[in-house]
């Protein structure tokens, strides 16, 4: 192999390796440098039992809850949209739905969680209406609970699980559910053979982008949620700013991160999720 | 007992008729064929009678029974797409079972009928593939079981031939043909191409803007085609125009641009000095001897013949001539030389040993 030593090859090597080399920098170094953080002072691991105690354990479960109910909620409301934009919508209102659907995107994403506590407030829009038209004598406390929470997250992740979704859901032949229809198939039957294993791919990309940013979500539960339901994101940036202990908030970072990737992983045991990623 | 029965259909596409009334019976285990050019309307029939897609107008009886009003799903109908669309995520077994077990067929009742119906169609022990690992005729075969094994009132067939190179394509015609006797199942087969509908229908209805000009058995069409359009789609023919100058018998005899033809005709309902057009096949135009005289403008090879369009006073004539094989083609043989190839410029003889009547098909 004397072609291996050719000046060429070096180049190529190079060429290639740089971009290479600078992504796994970024990528990684960080995360290097947070983990040599997590285990100091003196290798001592206090700071991993720490993160184990029965106050962090509870935020971290809660947050891990709030990913994947939120991740769920999201990909049930896509379905039938991406599905109707895909296959149901006449092709000149196509690229109007997509944008209209995704317009939230282009908005800043603290904003857009003030724009729920404006419309879910006392004296914000739903109540000035349902006591406007007599339906309710006083307000509801419609904030600062799970819901509003909820809503939030859905609004604002919705988004980028209908763009990953529409992706799949446009690539299903509709021949193939007329093909199960003319062969007896009922609407759930359709969905469950067809539409929902066609575009698990979408899915579980949809997953991916999402679920870790809502389970460590910091703007959304701050200003929506309950003072009272702490998710990881607020005890780490307490870790960090408030009592500067970096080392700890390092620690949860990390042991947040393998809670995602275990979840992840549980999800990625199922044979037919497998079946489909090996297709990508 | 009519499998099919249809009456008065129609389907309007933005105020354009698509399918325009059309009525027509398919027979219990009769193989027929719907054949037209594209965007004839023949797929938007068959989309009708799958459930597919809902008739404005007009009925559609399987096995006696109004299922104009049903879904694709509650009808004894099958269907063969013309992309053939197996499942790709289901092995061919679970493809040829799903339409069993939608009907709530249990296992082991489901895998036998399975088994019966890859056997049927030569594809015995492939249950366990995948769609993608199969050739393309395979996949058409599956696809044609994957409809069959439901047992259907009628099986529909959406030209699901047309992506196949020719030889296969008539490997699968003779299949389709052999299938479909020995499954008893009748047969609605829809296409563009007159050959391979000619070749296994039983009968053929010829479609042209939404409307059936013309059903009848494959030999009856083609020997005595009702109309212009049917006349020249199913194989070639020539038309001339010309007046009717006298009758004789059964026959009429027309002044065309190439001279005096008697053609078939039902005289009564033609009188003296009508304008009809005449069909004219290239085989029944014979060589030498006859009373027509033209000059050959065009030759070309088409193999184990040779056709020339002879150009008679204006009006063209197509002539067929079989090669002799055996013979060079600079050989002159004993008879005079008839085994030479036609030249371009040559005069020669014609006869016209049968020709018929067609009228225009515009209602």
């Amino acid at each position: 192999m004397s072609v291996a030593n050719t000046p060429g090859r070096l180049r190529d090597w190079l060429v290639a390796g740089s971009p290479l080399l600078l992504a796994l920098a970024l990528g990684v170094f960080p995360l290097l440098t947070l983990f040599v953080e997590s285990i100091g002072p003196g290798l001592g691991g206090e700071n991993y039992a720490e993160v184990l105690s029965p106050l962090y354990r509870g935020a971290l479960l809660y947050s891990i809850g709030v990913g994947v109910g939120v991740t769920a909620v999201c990909l049930a409301v896509a379905y039938p949209i991406t599905y109707w934009i895909a296959h149901r919508c006449p092709d000149r209102y196509r690229l109007i739905a997509l944008v209209s659907v995704t317009l939230p995107l282009w908005l800043n994403y603290v904003v857009l969680n003030y724009a729920w506590v404006w419309i879910l407030a006392r004296g914000g829009v739903v109540n000035r209406i349902l006591v406007g038209t007599g339906l309710l004598d006083s307000s509801l406390d419609l904030l600062y609970n799970n819901i509003s929470m909820g809503i939030g997250f859905v609004y604002i992740y919705l988004p980028y699980v209908v763009l990953t979704m529409y992706v799949s859901m446009e690539r299903l032949d509709y021949q193939l559910i007329e093909a199960a229809r003319d062969l007896g198939a009922s609407d759930v039957r359709v969905f469950l053979d067809i539409v929902l294993p066609r575009t698990l791919p979408g899915a579980a990309a949809a997953t991916l982008i999402v679920y870790a940013r809502i389970a460590g979500a910091f703007a959304t539960p701050e200003i929506l949620g309950s003072p009272g339901n702490v998710m990881i994101a607020r005890l780490v940036v307490q870790a960090f700013r408030q009592y500067t202990n970096y080392g700890f908030a390092a620690a949860l970072s990390f042991v947040f991160l393998l809670l995602v990737l275990g979840t992840l992983g549980l999800g990625a045991l199922s044979p037919r999720v497998r079946r489909e990623l090996r297709q990508w | 007992m009519n499998a099919l029965a249809v009456d008065d259909l129609r389907k309007t596409f933005g105020g354009e008729p698509a399918v325009d009334d059309i009525s027509l019976t398919v027979e219990q285990g009769e193989f027929f064929s719907l054949i037209g050019p594209s965007g004839c309307g023949k797929t938007t029939t068959l989309r009708m009678l799958a459930g597919l897609l809902t008739p404005d107008a007009g009925q559609v009886m399987l096995n006696g029974d109004d299922v104009t009003d049903r879904p694709a799903r509650e009808r004894a109908t099958n269907m063969v797409f013309q992309d053939l669309v197996l499942f790709p995520h289901m092995s061919v077994a679970e493809n040829v079972g799903y339409g069993l077990a939608r009907s709530g067929v249990t296992e082991p009742e489901r895998g036998q009928r399975v088994e019966d119906a890859l056997a049927l169609v030569n594809l015995a022990g492939f249950g366990d593939r995948d769609p993608s690992d199969l050739s393309g005729g395979q996949r058409q075969r599956v696809a044609l079981a994957r409809a069959l094994v439901n047992d259907p009132a009628i099986l529909l067939l959406d030209e699901p031939l047309a992506s196949l190179d020719r030889a296969l394509r008539e490997d699968m015609q003779a299949e389709f043909r052999r299938i479909q006797r020995d499954s008893d199942t009748t047969f609605l087969y829809v296409t563009h191409d007159q050959e391979s509908a000619m070749s296994m229908s039983d009968r053929v209805a010829v479609m042209r803007d939404g409307r059936i000009v013309n059903v009848g058995p494959p030999r009856q069409l083609y020997t005595d085609p009702q109309t212009r359009f049917v006349a020249s789609f199913l194989g070639d023919a020539t038309l001339l125009d010309g007046d009717v100058i006298r009758r004789e018998g059964p026959d009429v005899v027309v002044q065309t641009g190439a001279g005096p033809l008697r053609a078939d005709a039902d005289a009564a309902s033609y009188a003296v000095g009508d304008t009809v057009t005449v069909a004219v096949r290239p085989e029944a135009v014979t060589l030498g001897g006859g009373d027509l005289t033209g000059t050959v403008t065009d030759v070309a090879y088409k193999g184990f013949y040779e056709e020339a369009t002879v150009d008679c006073s204006g009006a063209e004539l197509v002539v067929r001539r079989e090669r002799n094989t055996a013979a060079p083609d600079t050989a002159p043989s004993a008879d005079g030389g008839t085994d030479l190839p036609f030249r371009v410029g040559e005069t020669v003889e014609l006869g016209v040993s049968r020709a018929v009547l067609v009228r225009d098909e515009r209602r």
